[in-house]
Order: C-alpha cells, then structure tokens, then sequence
C-alpha cells in the first residue's frame, strides 16, 4: 500500500476509535437520565404486563452493561434501535434526514470556502485600502453574529417582505415523489437550499476568509512571487494562480475544523428554515425524548464530521506536492 | 498578576483592542446596573391606559424596543439579557482557559505518555460535533445555567490546551529551564514559578477568545430552547421571537438581541485579536 | 557612453518611503551597457545593489518611489512603463536570476511547468509540446536531465535549482540576463561550475549580462566591465582589468584590497573599517567620506561628479592624485588609523 495509503488508513481507524468513544459516552448519558424514558409515551392506565412487555422489546430491563454490549453489537450490524416516539428503526426516521443535512452541509461549506478564499485573495491584493477596511469590519460582524439570528433576519427580508424564496422547508408542500432521490434534483429543491445555505455560507467564510488574507500576505512577501512578475506573468495571473495556489495550504487545515462547527450551524439552521435534516431531527427528538433517534441522528453526524475530516487530508495532501507520508 | 496589568497596557496602544475593550465594558457596566437600568420587570405584562394588553407595540419612548408578543417590555429584556451573557461568557472563559492552560502545561512539560494520552483525549474531542453534544447534555442534566456553562468548557477547553501545549514545548527548550532544572527546583516549580508566566499572554488571548464561544452556545442553546428557564438571556429572546411567529412583523423584537451578541462576541474577538497581534505576532489563527 | 549601448540609466533615483523618511537606496545612478557584454556591479550589502536591478524589471515593492532620472532599454524609454507594458520587456528582453534561487521557484507547480509557462506567456505560438522540448534543451545545456522537468522544486538541491533558474532565464534568450548573487547560497566548488556554465552559455547565445556581487573574485572571471557602488551611489566604472588593477576611487581601492590578490601574491588582507552610510540622512557631499582615508574638506560638502580617467569614469575629488592614493591605500594602517581617529 502506498505511504498515502496507509497514512489515510491510520487516520480512518483513529477517527472510528473516537466515534467508538462517543457513541459508549452517548449511550451512558442517556440511560443516567432519571426516571425511565417510557414513562412519556405509555398511557397511565397501561397494564404492568404490557409495560414489561414493552420494556423488554426495548431492551430497558436488564441491567445498563448488558444493554450496552447488545447496542453495540446492534450498532455493528446497522441496527440502532426502535425510535420510542414512532416505533420504528431509528435509522429509517434519521437516514432519510441525512442526505438533507449533507447537502445542505456540502453547500455551505461549498459557499464559505468559495467566498473566503476568493474574498480573502481579493482583500489581501487590496491591501491598505478604504474598501479593504470596511470589508473586513462587515466580514468581523457577519463572524461575530449568531447564525440563526442571520437566518431569522434573511427569512424576513428574503422570504417574507421581498417573497424572493420560500419561508422554509426542502420542498414544496404537496409535491409527490415516486423516488426518496427525486426530492434533490429538481428546481424546486435548490430554490428551498438557495437561502439556508448562503446563510451558513457567509457566516462560516469569516474564518478562511481571514486565514486565506493572512496567508496571501505572507506568500506575496516571498521570493517566487516577485519572480513570477519579473517572469512577465500578468498580475492576475500572479495572484490567482500562483499566490492563491500557495495560500490555499493554511486554509485547507482550517477545513476540517469548520467542518466540525458548520455542524453546529447546520442543527440551528434547520431549525430556523424547518429544513427536514438530522440537526432539526436531533432537536425535536431530544424534545420529544426520544434517545434512539437523537442518539442515531448524533452518530451520523460524527460519521460525517469524520468523512469531512478525512476529505480535509485528502485535499491538503493533494494541494501540497511537499507532503510525503513516511 | 504581571501578565494581566501587561496586557492592559498593550491594549490600550492598539486602535482595534481599544474598540473591543471599550464594548466590552460598554456591556459589563450594562450588566451590572441592569435592575437600575431596566424600566420594567422582563415578564411583567405591560397594559396602557385603557387596560388593553401591550402586544407587539414598535418602540416608542415607554418602550424603548417595543413590546413583545405577550406585551413584555424588550428592553428590558436585552438590558437583563446582558447579565447572563456576560456571566456565560466570563465564567466558562475563565474555566476553560483554567483548565486548558494546566492540561496544555502538563502536557507539554511531561511530554511521552502523558503527553500522548491527553493529546488523544483533545483529538477524541475534536470529534466530538460541539452544538449537538452540548445539546444532548443539557437536555440530561437539565436546562440551566450552570449545565449550559459545564457543557461549553467541557468541550472548548481542547482549543486553549493545544496551543498551550505547542508554546510550553518551545518554551521547555530554553536555558533558564535548564538552569532552573540543574538548580534543583521541582517539576511543580519549574511549571508554575518559570514556565506558566510565559505561557499567560496566550492564556489571555484565549480568555478574550473563549468569551465569544461561551456566549453565543449560551445564545444558540437557548434559541434552541434549552435555556435556562429562570433568566431572560437574549437567546431566549429570540427563541420566543422566532417561535410566537411575529419576526415577520416585529424587527424590533428581533434585532436587538441579535445585535447584542453580536457586539459582545465581536469585543472578545477585537481584544484576543489584537492583543494576539501584538504579544505574538508570528501566531495565526488556525 | 555610447549611443549603441542594450540599456542606459540616467541619473535614476529610487527611494524607498518609511516612516523616518526616504531611505536613498539608488540616488542619482547613470550607468550604460553595450550589447554582448558583461557588467559586473559590486559592493557591500544593502548599498543599494539589488534595488538598482529590480528598477530596471519594475518589481521593486509599491514603498519604493521613482523620484527622478530614467531608464531606457534598446533605445526606448521605458521608466513610466505600466504593469502592462513591462510585461513584454520582462524576461522577454530582460530576465533574472534572483538572489535566493532556492525559493524562486513556485513550490506548488513542476519546474517544468512554470519554465513552460514563461516561454507561452511570450511566445503564443509555441505549442505545450514544442515549449516542453524547448525547456528540455536548456535543462541539458545546464547539465540537469530533462527527465526532472517534471520534479517539484523541493525535489531539487540548493545547485539544481540554481541552475533550473539560470535554464529559465535563459530560455527566451533575452538581451539582458540579471544575475543576483547567482552562487552565494552555493559551496565552492558547484559555485565555479555555474559560474562557468553561465559564461558559456552567455558567449553562446550572445547576451549582455550583469553580474550583481560583492565579491570581486566573480567579477574578475566572467566580467569585462565593473561598476563599483556605494551607499546607493556609483563611485566606480570602468573596464574589469583597469578597475581591479589600478582603481581610482578610494573605495575601490578599499574593495581590492579587502580580496586575494588574483594572481595569488600572498598579502595581508585589509577590510574597510567602518558601517555604510545611514541613507535616509546620507552625508552631504561623498557618500563614502565617513569611511574615506583621504577625505578633504571639499568632500564633506560636495557631491564629487563622475569624471573620465583612461577609458573609466570615477566620482571623487582627489582623482588626480589616485596614482599616490593607490599607493597609500596599500598600507593597512591607514585604513585603521581612519577608524581610531
């Protein structure tokens, strides 16, 4: 196996480790909660037969290690339980969310970055200038304000005075799909992304806008720039292909790390554009007290801060010839 | 307190720690005086002359943001608001610095197994998605302020203990450790009496820093509705904002809070910045 | 100074703008250079050398203002040039090699790449392919194997890079090839290789070169004419031969005598005591006087003109009496004595 290889391997079985990690705390957090989680969803008058059995076809009755081990070993064959609220497979209610929230993660990540890096190259050549300094106040407050409180402003203006998009949610109501994949390609879904995702979009693009500023500062100081104007290169030639190129490696570490937090954004995005992903499946189920669900909801998106993770390496390693793995 | 009067005084050359440091006290003098400040009780109904209820009145000079959905003067509110955030903002800041500081120094100092061990458990968190975790904790320990603040420096303390940790390892490098060492001090000594007093400037950084995670986890959670029930903070004011459904209507309600935050957070990060700068110019943000 | 000449600078002034004030880094330089031939420019660091050359390419930074005199290249006055219009005189007539050729080159792109970059930026009608072969020539007339074309600069020791620079200057063939310290940051012995190398491939193709260096040893093996600079002045030009031999401005003589003598006579080598001059508040006549041995009143308040001795030019009040200075100057003790005094 190549040094690339089996550096990715390594890192993949580090990340899966801290997922282990995770879903073991998760799992002993929940069943810590006092009183028993049925209690919501059993009828008062319910006969103590029916209870137990109930119980028992949730696994509650027997002692917590035990439950632990049969959740893992569900776990491993796929099985995350039976959500308490709907009584069916916890995956099934949360899978379909999950491609929701990943695209709507993808696309905000997508956006942030764009914006940042190009944004950041822009500011940096403009350097010193009067539109420089009130770009990066606007930018400092765009970081600085809550992302829902974006959103709810957005939804106003956008939404509900201009009625330039939809109030919220991933698709019309009403529209009838004969496949789960027709819902993500059509029109009517990117017109429901457009809003939630540029909202999370120029929140997120302070961070790799401000490195990718920074970074171009020092890359424009160095030798090969200076080299690369005296070679007749024109300046937007200099500055896009070969400073930005250079910059891009600081902003690509930070992306794993945004990654991690676009997650936070993403569950109050949802949650302000009633975007049906897991982010708002974990609010309502936690509501609701439903820890199956929640718990399945919370492992998916730590599968996916992973895979970000890993996708983050796989850029870094890709823009910087330099990296060797051995 | 070397460090602390140090960092004082580099504030104050600096235009842009000079903005954040005055917001911040802008905010802090807010929080202290609020119960002088605000004109009314946050959730006592306001009625007008005629007994008729006070909803969703714009502002006007009884009500300075106007009232709420359930006639509740918003002023108020963002003035009381103020207090939890500050107290969010300062106490997890000051744990989480606290915390992370003596782990990062630890870390650094023994290097080896410790020094792996600790830095897997920072990796482990790392992972850990921040809102969700927080979320979940709250909800099982029960929304209220103190859970909402062990939540946040239960997850944020890896930031300050890696950096940390990264400046004792060069730190650990130079001669008056050596000579501190062959002079025959303790491990405890060299850590706290040579090594921490080196490390405070960044520990600062990280104080102003952490100041603006605290806040808006405190704002987000409460949006999210797990707040603390007892006191008004201005998350929760935008939580009911946004759930009685009169956002569209109602700016008045809206903006402010926001604004609020806003501010706040954004007078941690000028001071961090800035300070950051200035102590150490070769740190960038990562 | 001849009509003839590739590249004429008149009376060029480039100021570096701070805080404190300008800092004089070129004042007042006319220096001219005939075709197919060799310019060596030396003296100390910081005296002003390097921003001399990056003038003539316009890629000194936006803090250094043009503040009088012009440069013009092949007849045309190219001194208020924009960005655009430089870009064809850049390495298309007049290229480099910098000073730190070990990161001249972009770390994210193959080397061949960016040589091939350089020769479609200017010649449009090369195809990739054609460009490819191109670089490839030169690659093998520096001695690297084409082969590493496709090597990324870290690929490279400190030499090959060097020598991939001196192949990317030299592949337009331009009028003009500026080499920077070329082998400062090289050892000895891959230090006479390039500097062979570079020679030949200069006669080869039949280029004017400068040669930017504080050491006259370089000069003296690839140069014909010598241009001595000092505190962002010239105090010295002329053919290579008479300026080593028998220099006529003090400081020259200095520069000489700080060097192993060239035929191998054992000597003590004396070095110029004393710093340069500050150059935001430079002395009001000869910028060399603090340090100078011979100084006079006159050279304390007046700015000594360029005059013609023999086939060079030199900027110093006493040149009529250089034959005995040169004598004097070969004496240590009056250079030490200047410093105690």
């Amino acid at each position: 196996m190549s040094g690339f290889g089996k550096y990715m391997l390594k890192r993949l079985l580090n990340m899966l480790f801290s997922l282990f990690v995770l879903i073991t705390l998760l799992f002993f957090m929940f069943r810590l909660i006092p009183g028993d989680p049925l209690s919501m969803y059993i009828d008062v008058d319910i006969s103590i037969e029916a209870k137990e059995m109930l119980m028992k076809q949730f696994g509650l009755d027997k002692p917590l290690f035990e439950q632990y081990i049969a959740y893992m070993k569900n776990l491993a064959q796929g099985n995350f339980g039976l959500s308490f609220q709907y009584n069916k497979p916890a995956l099934e209610i949360v899978g379909d969310r999950f491609w929701s929230t990943c695209i709507l993660m993808v696309t905000s990540l997508g956006i942030a970055f764009f914006i940042g890096i190009i944004a950041g190259t822009v500011l940096a050549w403009m350097r010193g200038t009067r539109f420089e300094v009130s770009s990066i106040t606007a930018v400092l407050f765009i970081r600085c304000a809550p992302v829902f409180w974006i959103g709810m402003i957005f939804v106003m203006v956008f939404a509900f005075k201009l009625q330039w998009f939809p109030l919220g949610g991933m698709n019309t109501p009403g529209t009838h799909f004969e496949h789960t994949w027709q819902k993500y390609f059509n029109t009517d879904f990117l017109y429901h992304l457009f809003l939630p995702a540029i909202t999370c979009g120029i929140n997120m693009a302070a961070t790799p806008l401000l490195v990718m500023r920074a970074s171009m500062l020092e890359v424009i100081k160095e030798d090969f720039i200076e080299l690369a104007t005296a070679r007749g290169l024109s300046k937007a030639r200099v500055m896009f292909k070969h400073a930005m190129r250079n910059a891009l490696l600081p902003v690509a570490t930070l992306f794993a790390v945004e990654a991690g937090l676009a997650v936070g954004g993403v569950v109050l995005i949802e949650t302000v554009f009633r975007w049906p992903g897991m982010g708002r499946e974990i609010v309502l189920a936690i509501g609701a007290r439903d820890y199956p669900v929640a718990q399945t909801a919370f492992v998916l998106i730590g599968a996916m801060v992973i895979l970000f993770n890993l996708l983050a390496d796989m850029i870094y390693a890709y823009l910087d010839p330099r990296v060797t793995y051995n | 307190m070397n460090a602390v009067s140090e960092f004082f005084s580099v504030i104050r050359k600096d235009k842009v720690g000079m903005i954040g440091m005055i917001l911040f006290s802008f905010f802090l003098i807010i929080a202290l005086a609020a119960p002088y400040i605000a004109p009314f009780d946050p959730v006592e109904m306001q009625f007008n002359e005629l007994g008729k209820l006070e909803r969703l009145t714009p502002p006007n000079s009884t009500y300075l943001f106007g009232t709420t959905s359930m006639g509740r003067d918003i002023f108020s509110q963002v003035v009381m608001g103020s207090r939890v955030a500050i107290l969010v903002g300062v106490i997890s800041a000051v744990c989480v610095v606290f915390i992370g500081t003596n782990i990062g120094l630890i870390a650094g100092y023994y290097g080896g197994k410790v020094d792996n061990a600790i830095m897997r458990i920072v990796d482990i968190i790392y992972g850990i998605p921040f809102l969700p975790f927080a979320l979940i904790l709250v909800a099982v320990m029960g929304p209220g302020i103190i859970n909402i603040i062990i939540a946040i420096v239960l997850i944020t303390w890896r930031n300050t203990a890696r950096i940390i940790r990264s400046q004792v390892l060069s730190i650990k490098q130079r001669m008056f450790v050596e000579a501190a060492r062959i002079s025959g001090a303790s491990n405890f000594r060299i850590m706290y009496k040579y090594i921490a007093p080196n490390v405070m400037p960044l520990s600062l950084v990280y104080v102003a820093l952490s100041m603006g995670y605290g806040i808006m986890t405190e704002a987000s959670l409460s949006f999210l509705g797990y707040g603390d029930p007892t006191l008004p903070s201005w998350g929760k004011i935008l939580f009911e904002c946004y759930s009685s459904q009169a956002m569209f209507i109602a700016w008045w309600w809206m903006i402010p809070p926001g604004l609020a935050i806003l501010l706040l957070v954004l007078s941690g990060f000028l001071v961090g910045r800035s300070y950051e700068e200035i102590a150490n110019p070769r740190l960038k943000e990562r | 100074m001849t009509n003839s000449a590739i590249l004429q600078i008149d009376h060029l002034k480039m100021h570096f703008k701070t805080q404190a004030g300008y800092v004089r880094s070129v004042d007042d330089v006319s220096l001219s250079l005939p075709h197919n031939t060799n310019l060596g420019l030396v003296g100390e660091s910081g005296c002003g050398k390097t921003t001399l050359m990056k003038a003539l390419l316009k890629i000194l930074p936006p803090t250094c203002h043009h503040r009088g005199g012009s440069i013009t290249f092949d007849g045309t006055d190219i001194t208020d040039y924009s960005y655009k219009q430089m870009q064809a005189i850049r390495w298309n007539k007049i290229s480099m090699i910098s000073q730190s050729a070990m990161n001249a080159l972009d770390p994210a792109y193959r080397i061949g790449e960016q040589i091939v970059e350089t020769i479609r930026i200017h010649r449009r009608s090369v195809n990739k392919k054609a460009a490819w072969d191109h670089a490839a020539a030169y690659f093998e007339m520096v001695g690297i194997n084409p082969d590493r074309l496709k090597d990324y600069p870290h690929q490279f020791s400190g030499g090959m890079k060097q020598r991939a620079v001196i192949a990317m200057a030299m592949v337009l063939e331009p009028d003009i090839i500026i080499a920077d310290e070329p082998t400062t940051a090289l050892d000895v012995v891959i230090q006479a290789q390039i500097l062979e190398r570079l020679k030949l491939l200069q006669e080869k193709y039949r280029g004017s070169m400068i040669i930017v260096t504080h050491d006259i040893s370089v000069v003296a093996q690839t140069c014909s004419l010598v241009a001595v600079m000092y505190g962002g002045k010239l105090m010295e030009v002329g053919p290579v031969n008479q300026v080593l031999k028998s220099p006529n401005h003090p400081y020259a003589m200095g520069l000489k005598n700080a060097f192993p003598s060239l035929l191998g006579e054992k000597k003590s080598l004396i070095s110029i005591p004393g710093s340069p001059p500050d150059l935001i508040h430079p002395p009001t006549g000869c910028r060399f006087v603090e340090r100078c041995p011979f100084e006079t009143d006159k050279c304390r308040v007046q700015v000594p003109e360029m005059q013609p001795v023999d086939s060079s030019w030199t900027a110093c009040h006493r040149l009529s009496e250089a034959e005995a200075l040169r004598q004097e100057a070969e004496d240590e003790n009056i250079w030490l004595k200047k410093e105690t005094a």
